[in-house]
C-alpha cells in the first residue's frame, strides 16, 4: 500500500467514522438510561432510510432537508418502545434482547410489506460528485454526511453537558435510584432520551440511505456495528463513541483497501465476537467507570 | 402430568402425525407439515441447550452449517443419507466451537456472541465462492435415494421428507427425554442453576456446556440438511437467516422452557397457524405471530429467561427450579 493510498484510506476512514458515530449513538444512549439492548436499532435506521427514500423520490428535495423529517417520523415509535421497555423484567439485558428481537422482526415485516424488499438508495445528484483536495479525491456525499453527523453529535454533546435536561439524563444513566432520590425526574429524562435516540436514528437512516443500499433485512449489520462501538466506548459516553467510531472507520477502510469490500460484514461480526470475548462481562458494566 | 400421561400423549401425537401422508394430503400441505416438524426439531434442540442454561440467538448458524454440508456432500455424488448425517456432525462441531465461548460469555453476552457467530458464517458463505457458490448459493441438490430395506418410495411426492422430519423430531424428543432422566440431565441442571456451586462440587461447567451445544447443534444440523434437501437450493441469506434463530427461540419459550413436548407443539401450532391462516391473506405479515409471541414472552414470562439462568444471589432459591422443570 503506497503512502498516498494510505492517506486516502485514512481520510475516508475518518469520514466514515463520523457517520458511524451517529448510527451508534441511539443504541448507546438507550443502553445508558435503561440498561436495555435494542436489537431493533439497525431496523430503525433502515426504516428512517426508507422514509427518506420515499419522501425524496416523491418530492425531489435535498436529502439533508429530509433528515429532520425522518427523525420526527420515528418519535411516536420512541414513546411506544419506552412504554414496552419499562415493562421488561430483570435481568434487563437478556429480556430486552428477546423483546427487541421480536420488534426487529416486526419492523422488517412492516418494511417488507410497504417496500417489497427491493434494494433502494437515495442517488441524489449533488451527493455523488467528488471533491479534489490536492491529490486526494473525496466523495462529496461522504463529506456532507460526515459534517451532518458531526453537527448532530456536537449538538447532542452540548445538550448533555450544558443543559439541565442533559444533567438529568447523565445522572439517570449513572445511577437511576440515586438520581430519583435527589429529585430528578428520571421518567422524564428517560422519555426524552428515547425521543432523541429514535429521532437521531431516523435522521441517521436518511444519511445511511445516501451511502448504502437499503433492504428490509439490512438492519442487523448496523445493530452489530452499534454494539461493537458501544462495547469499545462504554454506554452513553459520547466523546468515546465518536473516538471509537473514527477508530473503527479507519480500521475498516484500511482492511477493506487491503482485502476488498466483500469482507465488510464479516469483519464487523468478527470484531463483535472478539470484543465480547475480550470484555467477558455485562455490557452495561462499562457505565460505572 | 404423570409420566404415563406424557407417553400416551406422544403416542396419540405420533399416530396423528403418521396420518397425513397416508390419507393423500396435497404435496404442498405435506411440505408445510414437514417444515413444521423441522421447526419442532429445531425448537426442541434449542430447548435442550436452554436446559443447560445457555440462551442461543444463533441456531441459524448450526442449521445453516448442516444445510451447506448436506448440500455439498450430496452434490459431490455421495449418498444423500450420508450427507444428512455429515450435516448433523458439522452442525455439532460448529455449535461446540461457539460453545467454547461460553467459558467467558453468559446470558446476554453469549446471546450476542451466538448472533455474531451466525453473521460470521453468513459472511463466509457469501465470500468463499469456490466452495459455497457465493451469494447465488448452490442449486440442484439431489433428492433422497430409496433405501433397499425400506418399502417406502421416499422420492415420491414429499412423503420421504415428511417421514424423515417426523423421525428427526421423535429422535430429538427421545434423546431429550433420556437426558432428563439420566445423570447427564442432572449435570445440565446443575450447570444451569448454580454454575459456581456445581464447579465447587466437582462438576466442571465448560465440558457440559460444550456437550449441550454439540447435541443441540447436531439436531439443528440434521434439520438444516433435510430442509436443504426439501427446498433443493441453499443460499447464504436464506439459510443463515435470523428467521431460523428467532423461530426456535419463540417456539421453545412460548411452548414452555424445560418441558419435553411444549416446544415441539408450539412449533407445530405457530408455524401452521402462520402459514395456513396468515400467509394466504397477508403474505408480507405472516411472521407477525412470532414477533408478537416473542414480545409477549419477553414481557410476561414469569421471571423472563432469567428463570433459566443461575440466580445472581449467592443463596439458591430452593424449589424454584424443581417446580419450573417439574413437568419434564
Amino acid at each position: 500500500m503506497s503512502s498516498h493510498t494510505f492517506v486516502q484510506a485514512l481520510l475516508s476512514g475518518i469520514l466514515l467514522g463520523c457517520f458511524y458515530a451517529v448510527m451508534a449513538l441511539g443504541f448507546s444512549m438507550i443502553l445508558g438510561v435503561t440498561r436495555a439492548l435494542n436489537l431493533a436499532h439497525g431496523d430503525l435506521i433502515i426504516l428512517g432510510g426508507y422514509l427518506g427514500y420515499w419522501l425524496w423520490s416523491g418530492s425531489g428535495l435535498h436529502p439533508l432537508l429530509l433528515v429532520p423529517v425522518a427523525g420526527a417520523a420515528l418519535l411516536p415509535l420512541a414513546l411506544l418502545c419506552q412504554w414496552l421497555f419499562q415493562r421488561l423484567p430483570e435481568p434487563k439485558e437478556l429480556s430486552s434482547l428477546m423483546l427487541t428481537f421480536g420488534l426487529s422482526l416486526l419492523l422488517q415485516n412492516f418494511m417488507l410489506g410497504l417496500w417489497r424488499g427491493e434494494y433502494r438508495i437515495i442517488a441524489s445528484e449533488p451527493l455523488t460528485a467528488s471533491v479534489r483536495v490536492g491529490s486526494l479525491v473525496l466523495n462529496q456525499g461522504r463529506l456532507i454526511v460526515a459534517a451532518a453527523a458531526l453537527i448532530l453529535v456536537a449538538a447532542l454533546y452540548l445538550g448533555l453537558t450544558r443543559t439541565r435536561w442533559g444533567r438529568a439524563v447523565r445522572a439517570t444513566s449513572l445511577d437511576r435510584e440515586a438520581a430519583a432520590l435527589l429529585g430528578i425526574n428520571v421518567d422524564e429524562a428517560t422519555r426524552t432520551t428515547f425521543l432523541l435516540a429514535f429521532g437521531l436514528s431516523g435522521g441517521a437512516g436518511v444519511l445511511f440511505a445516501t451511502l448504502h443500499y437499503l433492504y428490509p433485512a439490512g438492519g442487523i449489520e448496523v445493530t452489530l456495528l452499534a454494539i461493537v462501538l458501544t462495547i469499545w466506548a462504554g454506554a452513553g459516553r459520547l466523546r468515546s463513541v465518536l473516538l471509537a467510531s473514527i477508530l473503527l472507520g479507519v480500521i475498516e477502510t484500511l482492511t477493506l483497501t487491503w482485502s476488498g469490500p466483500r469482507w465488510r460484514e464479516l469483519v464487523v461480526a468478527l470484531m463483535l465476537l472478539g470484543s465480547l470475548l475480550a470484555r467477558s462481562g455485562g455490557l452495561a458494566r462499562s457505565r460505572s467507570r | 402430568m404423570p409420566r404415563r400421561g406424557w407417553i400416551g400423549t406422544s403416542l396419540v401425537a405420533a399416530a396423528l402425525l403418521l396420518f397425513p401422508p397416508l390419507s393423500g394430503f396435497h404435496p404442498y400441505y405435506l411440505y408445510l407439515v414437514s417444515t413444521a416438524l423441522l421447526f419442532g426439531t429445531l425448537a426442541t434442540s434449542w430447548n435442550l441447550l436452554a436446559y443447560a442454561g445457555q440462551i442461543s440467538f444463533g441456531h441459524a448458524a448450526f442449521f445453516g452449517l448442516g444445510g451447506y454440508t448436506a448440500a455439498l456432500v450430496s452434490l459431490s455424488g455421495l449418498s444423500p443419507w450420508l450427507a444428512l448425517a455429515l450435516g448433523g456432525a458439522v452442525g455439532a462441531s460448529g455449535a461446540a466451537a461457539i460453545g467454547m465461548a461460553s467459558a467467558r460469555l453468559s446470558g446476554a453476552s453469549l446471546a450476542l456472541g451466538t448472533l455474531a457467530y451466525t453473521e460470521i458464517w453468513r459472511g463466509i458463505a457469501h465470500n468463499w465462492t469456490a466452495v459455497s457458490g457465493g451469494g447465488a448459493g448452490l442449486i440442484g441438490i439431489p433428492p433422497l435415494t430409496p433405501l433397499p430395506w425400506l418399502p417406502l418410495d421416499l422420492a415420491r411426492s414429499r412423503t420421504g421428507s415428511y417421514y424423515l422430519a417426523l423421525a428427526f423430531l421423535l429422535l430429538v424428543i427421545a434423546v431429550f427425554w433420556g437426558i432428563l432422566r439420566s445423570r447427564l440431565g442432572l449435570a445440565f441442571a446443575a450447570v444451569r442453576e448454580e454454575e459456581e456451586r456445581a464447579s465447587l462440587l466437582g462438576v466442571h461447567p465448560l465440558p457440559w456446556k460444550v456437550l449441550a451445544f454439540a447435541l443441540s447443534g447436531f439436531f439443528s444440523g440434521l434439520a438444516g440438511g433435510l430442509y436443504v434437501n426439501m427446498v433443493r437450493v441453499v443460499e447464504p441469506d436464506l439459510i443463515f437467516s435470523h428467521y431460523f434463530s428467532i423461530l426456535p427461540l419463540v417456539m421453545a419459550t412460548f411452548g414452555g422452557l424445560g418441558t419435553l413436548l411444549g416446544p415441539a407443539l408450539a412449533a407445530l401450532a405457530l408455524y401452521l397457524a402462520s402459514e395456513l391462516l396468515l400467509h394466504p391473506y397477508i403474505p408480507a405479515f405472516h411472521q407477525l405471530p412470532y414477533a408478537l409471541a416473542l414480545i409477549v414472552v419477553a414481557l410476561y414470562l414469569p421471571g423472563g429467561l432469567a428463570g433459566l439462568l443461575p440466580s445472581p444471589s449467592p443463596l439458591p432459591k430452593r424449589g424454584e427450579g424443581e417446580t419450573r422443570h417439574g413437568a419434564a
